[in-house]
């Protein structure tokens, strides 16, 4: 297994366009040795594109890619080694589940012996052995995924590519597979870019996640950080659910911004932006970072209470602020006990950290 | 189990009378020409005047019916040389041109599918005088050529028709695992359009048997042709086969073959 394992991807300012449409806009990535990376995005977004980059069907009008520090832009896909599987799998229709393994292989010319030991070898990795003589329409879409797989690994790719594996399996098969790809990658120590715009998808398999908007990637992290710590507003918006609060900034030093909230509030926040006295903000809490209470205070501010519904162990609130913004808050269920009539007021919690992003980014 | 509505029952009834008259257009002259031929009688009537096989024992006679075989030969010859090259030329041309979008993809598509929107007879003619000039006699290798012309189409069309089905995701595939592009044809992309292309060479395999248009120009003394024979030189010949009629003379049976000239498009 010589061939898979440990090999770094480097994509370095990467443009491509199809007639007016601008897919990629100097995108530059580099992936570690032995990484799964994320490419996550809303749709049309260019994720499709970049992989179609990397595995060489498509020829950027910029930027390069390279494999262990070589650039490979002047190799067609035949001769690039990167392993690719579809979303809708292409498994060649007339072909045998062994068969469709073997092709790689066979292209290459290996020995009939070597052939047929690899089959057996990765049918087991994806414990197909008793389907080897099936047709692919006779299969699961699980189990012709895992053929895909096998098809892919068996002539041990330098770097896996996977344009939304499991968008066309339900809900409880996709589980499996998110865990049979991660632990395949673990296994041979795989490179792999994985295309999803599922941001649950993202964060429980990747290493790291390239957040991407109109062809650009705005952050590129791990996935707590990518939640934690969002780059730009919309990533802030795109993972995970987030609250949007306009305001204005009244003074930025040392770390911390005061911020007065539309709402009618004054914060202090801490960020590492720098921001202009009186510049409009906007503040982006998640549910979890907002909290109820039932006495006033500077730094909260007066909501009415729209809804409460229970979401597993957790409350989760719709409130509405006096300039009339919407609010979901999300807190554990018996914590607070606060009465339908009762008024309201909403404050972060003391250790919530959230975003502050310039206005204008909107 | 649900009572079936009336306009359930209309439907299948009108659907039935349109499959019955279909039917009988199309069916009916074959399975009448059938019967008939096992007539006892030497004229051409329906219902036959008493059973018999003496028009088949006349026609498999080998020296009774010597001209009707060798037309039959020459027919099937030209027929399989004719669909072999038909297939592999029209095959190629589909892959070349599939997938492809361009001013020049659609002139060339247009211009390869240009003989079946032109009158064969025309093209018969056209193609006599061109050969002629070039200085080539008449023969079957001639009509062979001719043939593959008006039959390549047939097989263009099926075949781009299972090549547009062919999902583009099979051959990134197929690159992707290392493949080059012949190897990709070979393994991935002809056995995927077989169908198409078989579907394809049978349909010109039929077409260049009974063509006959492009046959009666580029014909040559010795290249009789089976539609040809059995259509046309009937009513000046001794009449041994089949076809052998009622002695009404030549007249129904030419407007017959000019009737199957006129309704070749
Ligand atoms: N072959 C093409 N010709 C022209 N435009 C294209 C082509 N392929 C993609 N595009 C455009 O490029 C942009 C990026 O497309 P891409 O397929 O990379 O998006 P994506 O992020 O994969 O989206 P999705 O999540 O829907 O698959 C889109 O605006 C799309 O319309
Ligand atoms: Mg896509």
């Amino acid at each position: 297994m010589t061939g898979t394992r440990g090999h770094t991807l480097d994509i370095v300012a990467v443009t491509h366009r199809y007639g007016a449409v601008t897919a990629v806009a100097d995108v530059s990535l580099a992936v570690r040795a032995g990484e799964i990376v994320a490419l996550l995005g809303p749709s049309g977004c260019g994720k499709t594109t970049l992989l179609r980059v990397v595995a060489g069907f498509v020829r950027p009008q910029a930027g390069s890619v390279r494999i262990d520090g070589a650039a490979i832009d002047g190799l067609p896909a035949n001769l690039r080694n990167v392993g690719i599987v579809f979303q809708n799998y292409a498994l060649f229709p007339h072909m045998t589940v062994a068969q469709n393994v073997a092709y790689g292989l066979e292209a290459r010319g290996r020995p009939r012996a070597e052939v047929r030991r690899t089959v057996e070898t990765f049918l087991d990795v994806v414990r197909l052995g008793d389907f080897r003589d099936r047709l692919p329409r006779q299969l699961s879409g699980g189990q012709q995924q895992r053929v895909a797989l096998a098809r892919a690994l068996a002539v041990e790719p330098t770097v896996l590519l996977l344009d939304e594996p499991f968008n066309a399996l339900d809900k409880g098969l996709r589980l499996d597979m998110q865990i049979e790809i991660k632990r395949l990658q673990r296994q041979f120590g795989l490179t792999a870019i994985l295309v999803t715009h599922d941001q649950d998808e993202a964060m429980s398999v990747a290493d790291r996640i390239a957040v991407m908007n109109h062809g650009r990637v705005e952050q590129f992290d791990t996935p707590v950080n990518v939640y934690d710590r969002p780059a730009t507003l919309f990533v802030s918006g795109f993972v995970g659910t987030t609250n949007l609060l306009r305001g204005r900034a009244l003074e930025a030093k040392n770390g911390c911004a005061v911020v007065t909230l539309d709402a009618g509030a004054r914060l202090t926040v801490r960020t590492e932006r720098a921001f202009t006295a009186g510049v409009p903000v906007v503040l982006s809490a998640r549910p979890e970072q907002l909290c109820l209470y039932t006495a006033p205070a500077p730094e909260r501010w007066s909501v009415t209470r729209r809804l409460s519904v229970p979401l597993g162990p957790n409350t989760m609130h719709d409130l509405e602020t006096r300039d009339g913004a919407t609010l979901k808050l999300i807190e554990p269920r018996h914590a607070y006990g606060v009465d339908a009539k009762e008024e309201v007021w909403c404050g972060l919690r003391p250790e919530a950290e959230p975003g502050l992003f310039d206005a204008s980014s909107i | 189990m649900r009572r079936r509505r009336a306009s359930d029952w209309s439907y299948s009834i009108v659907l039935g009378m349109l499959a019955a008259l279909g039917f009988t257009i199309l069916v009916g002259p074959v399975v009448i020409v059938l019967l008939t031929s096992f007539t006892e009688g030497r004229s051409i009537k329906f219902p036959p005047s008493g059973l018999s096989l003496q028009w088949y024992r006349l026609l498999f006679d080998p020296v009774r019916s010597s001209q009707i075989h060798r037309a039959a030969m020459n027919s099937l010859e030209v027929a399989l040389i004719a669909m072999a090259s038909a297939t592999v030329l029209a095959t190629l041309a589909a892959v070349g041109l599939a997938r492809r979008r361009g001013a020049w993809v659609r002139a060339v598509d247009t211009f390869f599918m240009s003989p079946m929107i032109l009158p064969m007879l025309a093209f018969g003619l056209a193609a006599l005088m061109y050969f002629t000039f070039m200085g080539f006699r008449p023969s079957l290798a001639l009509i062979a050529v001719g043939h593959v012309v008006v039959i390549s189409p047939l097989v263009l069309r099926t075949t781009a028709a299972s090549l547009s089905q062919l999902d583009p995701a099979l051959l990134e595939s197929s690159a992707s695992l290392g493949a080059g592009w012949l190897y990709t044809f070979r393994r991935v992309t002809l056995p995927v359009i077989a169908p198409g292309i078989a579907a394809g060479a049978f349909l010109a395999f039929v077409a260049s048997l009974d063509n006959v248009p492009v046959s009666l120009f580029l014909a040559g003394p010795r290249s009789d042709m089976l539609p040809i024979r059995i259509g046309l030189r009937r009513a000046d010949r001794d009449g041994a086969g089949a076809d052998a009629g009622d002695g009404a003379g030549g007249r129904p049976h030419a407007t017959l073959a000019w009737m199957t000239l006129m309704r070749q498009p």
